[in-house]
């Protein structure tokens, strides 16, 4: 047996090139099912879980391209506690200071687009002090952000909504921001969380202060854009920054429970993020099973009806065959794009819904076919025979004019798993796909929504449609292999 | 006789195939119409007594808000059971009704949409809308087909196996890439990098300005490009296959033997013979366009009906809804009432082949 399917395979170059794209497709699926578990897979639409991660980067592997021009995107960096060089001065008993301090060797010749620090601290009985510096590599230091915890845990809703309301104005798309609190007070442990965000407003008025020390206007830049500026021009200055997170406590209990540093780059991963800052590749990969499977089911299930109605509509013939073919008349004259978006309307948004779907106007052009083969059966000389030796209909038709269209039907089977799968891309596209199965579909869907195409995205566009026609190719590409075999054994 | 038959049971098919979509459609939709319906009334008739009264009558009128809240429900009753909004939507009486409104292009005002001159009658939009559709999907088919038959043909004739495998890989390649998926690349490499064409195909100048259509055409360069691009290599395919065919069959051999050149064979016995296919293969183009205009205008905004059809849907829009499906619906059936029409005309034995 596997020794024929790799003669057939051999002489049809299509179909091995087909079987190594599913073989591809297939290790994806399982290697998305081993590493990936169910819950972090739901994580997709969910903007917290990606809030580390940097918006719109392109993919790092851009750089390489971008050096033949003698440029360099900066890349994401994120510091954690561990790459801290952790400080201790205390000063008499009352205060001490616990300096964290992170270096970053910059040398790229663009400004990061943002950067933002989440921290979170353990608060004692006396509120603590923060101070964040940053010491640039010409020796100026900068303040960028002072604040007695004091005041967050008194008007802990006040400062919150200044926080939101200026990360609306500067930005204007604040999708992930706004919501999520910036400070988030945990009563049962007091652990005071915030992310401080490089376009807040503290930011900004502390940074105010440094104005005359550039030969240029800093008025309306953004904090990134002054920090990361040489002083002649406004031009990134490179060389290793050192950022200082202060920590002033005043009792034993205060502690700094967790920090991160994070640097946003324009660069990130294999294939970037997209706007809402999630890895494209993490979608990739969750979306590969959902596609196998959507197309895989509906081609088997549609395959079976369509094997068997055209079977019986050309076995029977006579008006319960022609009243048969009718049916399937109506169904293929149906405008199918228009009719699933029309009860997409009401039932969309479920997976089973878009199976039952492409089951329902899959089957009747399979039917069709099926049934021409079967009427032509029906004629030969042996089934004829079997008749008149009294067999009964069903036993005939099962064993021999089935058998007789396997060949076929299996590469019938190949042939509709594309149609499936370049129909769910439609509709999720559209919006109707089911939020709990992100799919390629889906995201170029919220990419066409971010306007990607037009801000020229491309690392958010090409890699989910890519996607969607090797999954489709693989099964063309087979089911035309399996189909010329067919019909060369039929001709011998 | 055959022939009348024949057609006769094309049409009951579309025209069952008709009454089932809009009936779905309805069955969808009809609650949410009922609805806005009841919405409407109850509008006008709280604005008609706030307007009609003056500020002393108001008060003198009803001796509390009770009483005027009674007042006002008994008027909207009146108008709903004038209007027979008190019946489900799914009582035959008024599925038959809505049918019938749909049915003679008594469609009602879009809830959200207007056109250039600030109508917002769902007849006016289709009107504005459709010749943009027909304008792009017919000429690019006609591009794509007209395409296929040339190369095609061409190819026929001298069959090299590199050219050959080249267009049947390019033609499955077109088979699995999905058309609105092109379009997007299309944008991102001549709006966005090239910047030869714009992202956005409605032209920003008014429709009745002087250079509207030669604007029209620019801002259709791109999407009819990319239409053809997607096409053509399955057509050349089709083609050259078809006649392939034909060039088989036994009097187009012996046409070659009695003397007559090939190259008068191709053009003037070949082609004709294949035409019942080439036909359809036109058709079939046209009426698979037609399904992925919805997608492929929306990423162009091209001002055609798809992209109405995609608005309508996302502002949940139902009357021009019903509308757009009532119009795509019939397009799609007369294309193919069409290509049935030219087929039977074509090739006689279609006729007679199911019987």
């Amino acid at each position: 047996m596997v020794n024929r399917i790799i003669l057939i395979l051999k002489s049809y170059k299509g179909g091995i090139l087909g079987v190594s794209l599913l073989l591809f497709l297939v290790i994806i699926t399982f290697y998305t099912i081993i590493n990936i578990p169910a819950s972090e897979r739901s994580e997709w639409n969910n903007p917290s879980y990606w809030i580390n991660y940097p918006k719109n980067a392109a993919p790092y592997w851009t750089n390489y391209f971008m050096e033949l021009f003698n440029q360099k995107l900066p890349e994401h960096k994120i510091f954690t506690m561990n790459d801290a060089i952790v400080r201790n001065y205390s000063e008499g008993t009352d205060y001490k200071i616990e300096n964290s301090t992170f270096i970053y060797d910059y040398d790229f010749e663009t400004f990061p687009p943002a950067f933002s620090i989440p921290y979170s601290i353990q608060v004692g009985d006396i509120p603590p002090a923060v101070e964040i510096s940053v010491k640039r590599p010409d020796g100026l230091v900068f303040v960028i952000y002072y604040n007695s915890l004091e005041s967050l845990s008194n008007g802990l809703d006040d400062t919150n909504g200044a926080n939101e309301q200026d990360e609306i104005q500067s930005n204007g798309e604040i999708l992930i921001e706004s919501q999520n609190p910036t400070v988030k007070d945990d009563v049962s442990t007091n652990v005071v969380s915030q992310r401080l965000f490089s376009s807040s407003r503290e930011i900004t008025e502390a940074l105010s202060d440094y104005t005359n020390l550039f030969d240029f206007s800093t008025n309306g830049l953004p904090a990134e854009k002054i920090i990361f500026s040489g002083t002649k021009s406004n031009v990134p200055l490179q060389g290793k920054y050192e950022f200082i997170f202060s920590l002033y406590s005043f009792d034993d209990n205060t502690d700094l429970k967790d920090i991160l540093w994070i640097v946003e780059g324009k660069v990130f991963g294999v294939l970037g993020t997209d706007d809402f800052r999630r890895d494209i590749s993490f979608g990739i990969l969750i979306g590969t099973p959902v596609a196998l499977l959507i197309g895989v089911t509906v081609a088997i299930t549609s395959t079976i009806i369509g094997l068997f109605y055209g079977l019986i509509s050309g076995y029977k013939g006579g008006r319960t065959g022609g009243f048969m073919v009718i049916i399937i008349d109506i169904f293929l004259s149906v405008p199918t794009m228009v009719l699933f978006i029309i009860l997409s309307l009401n039932y969309g948004k479920s997976i089973l819904f878009l199976i039952g779907l492409f089951i329902l106007f899959g089957w009747p052009g399979l039917a069709l076919i099926n049934r021409t083969f079967s009427v032509q059966i029906k004629n030969y000389p042996y089934v004829e025979a079997s008749k008149l030796m009294g067999e009964s209909d069903f036993r005939i038709v099962i064993r021999h004019i089935v058998p007789q269209l396997i060949p076929f039907t299996l590469a019938n089977f190949a042939l509709s798993v594309p149609a499936a799968i370049l129909g769910e891309a439609a509709l999720s596209f559209l919006g109707f796909g089911d939020p709990s199965f992100p799919t390629w579909g889906q995201m170029l869907q919220d990419a066409h929504f971010s306007s990607a195409e037009i801000l020229g995205y491309w690392w958010w566009i090409i890699p989910p449609g890519l996607m969607i026609s090797i999954t489709s190719m693989a099964f063309i590409l087979i089911g035309r292999s399996l189909e010329s075999k067919a019909k060369f054994d039929k001709r011998r | 006789m055959t022939i009348i038959l024949y057609i006769l049971k094309k049409i009951v098919i579309l025209i069952i195939v008709l009454l089932i979509t809009m009936l779905l459609t309805i069955f969808l939709l009809g609650s949410t119409i009922d609805k806005i319906m009841v919405d409407n009334i109850r509008m006008q008739v709280v604005n008609s007594l706030s307007n009609s009264l003056s500020e002393s009558q108001k008060l003198n009128q009803f001796d509390n808000m009770e009483q005027r809240q009674k007042f006002i429900d008994q008027q909207i009753d009146l108008q709903i059971k004038s209007l027979g909004l008190d019946e489900p939507w799914y009582s035959p009486k008024k599925i038959m009704n809505t049918l019938f409104q749909i049915l003679t292009l008594n469609l009602g005002n879009s809830r959200f949409f207007t056109t250039h001159d600030g109508s917002s009658s769902v007849n006016e939009l289709i009107k504005e809308k459709l010749p943009n559709t027909i304008l792009l999907f017919t000429s690019s088919s006609l591009a794509v087909v007209g395409l296929g038959i040339v190369i095609g043909s061409y190819l026929a004739r001298r069959e090299g196996r590199i050219t050959d495998k080249f267009i049947a890989g390019l033609a499955s390649l077109s088979l699995s890439v999905p058309p609105w998926w092109f379009s997007m690349i299309m944008i991102v490499v001549f709006s966005f990098f090239l910047q030869i064409f714009p992202a956005r195909s409605t032209p920003v100048i008014p429709p009745d300005s002087p250079g509207y259509f030669a604007s029209l055409l620019y801002h259709m360069a791109l999407p009819f490009i990319t239409i053809v691009l997607i096409g053509f290599a399955s057509s050349i395919y089709y083609v050259k296959y078809i006649i392939l065919r034909v060039i088989e069959e036994d009097y187009i051999k012996t046409l070659g033997v009695i003397g007559i050149p090939p190259r008068k064979i191709l053009l003037k016995h070949a082609l004709k013979n294949a035409s019942p296919q080439l036909t359809t293969m036109l058709g079939v183009g046209l009426i698979s366009t037609l399904g992925g205009s919805i997608l492929i205008e929306e990423i162009f905004d091209w001002p055609g009906m798809g992209n109405l059809f995609y608005n309508a849907i996302l502002q949940n829009d139902s009357p021009l809804i019903i509308g757009l499906v009532y119009f795509f619906t019939l397009l799609y059936l007369a294309t193919r009432f069409v290509l049935d029409l030219a087929l039977s005309v074509l090739d006689p034995r279609i006729r007679t082949e199911d019987n």
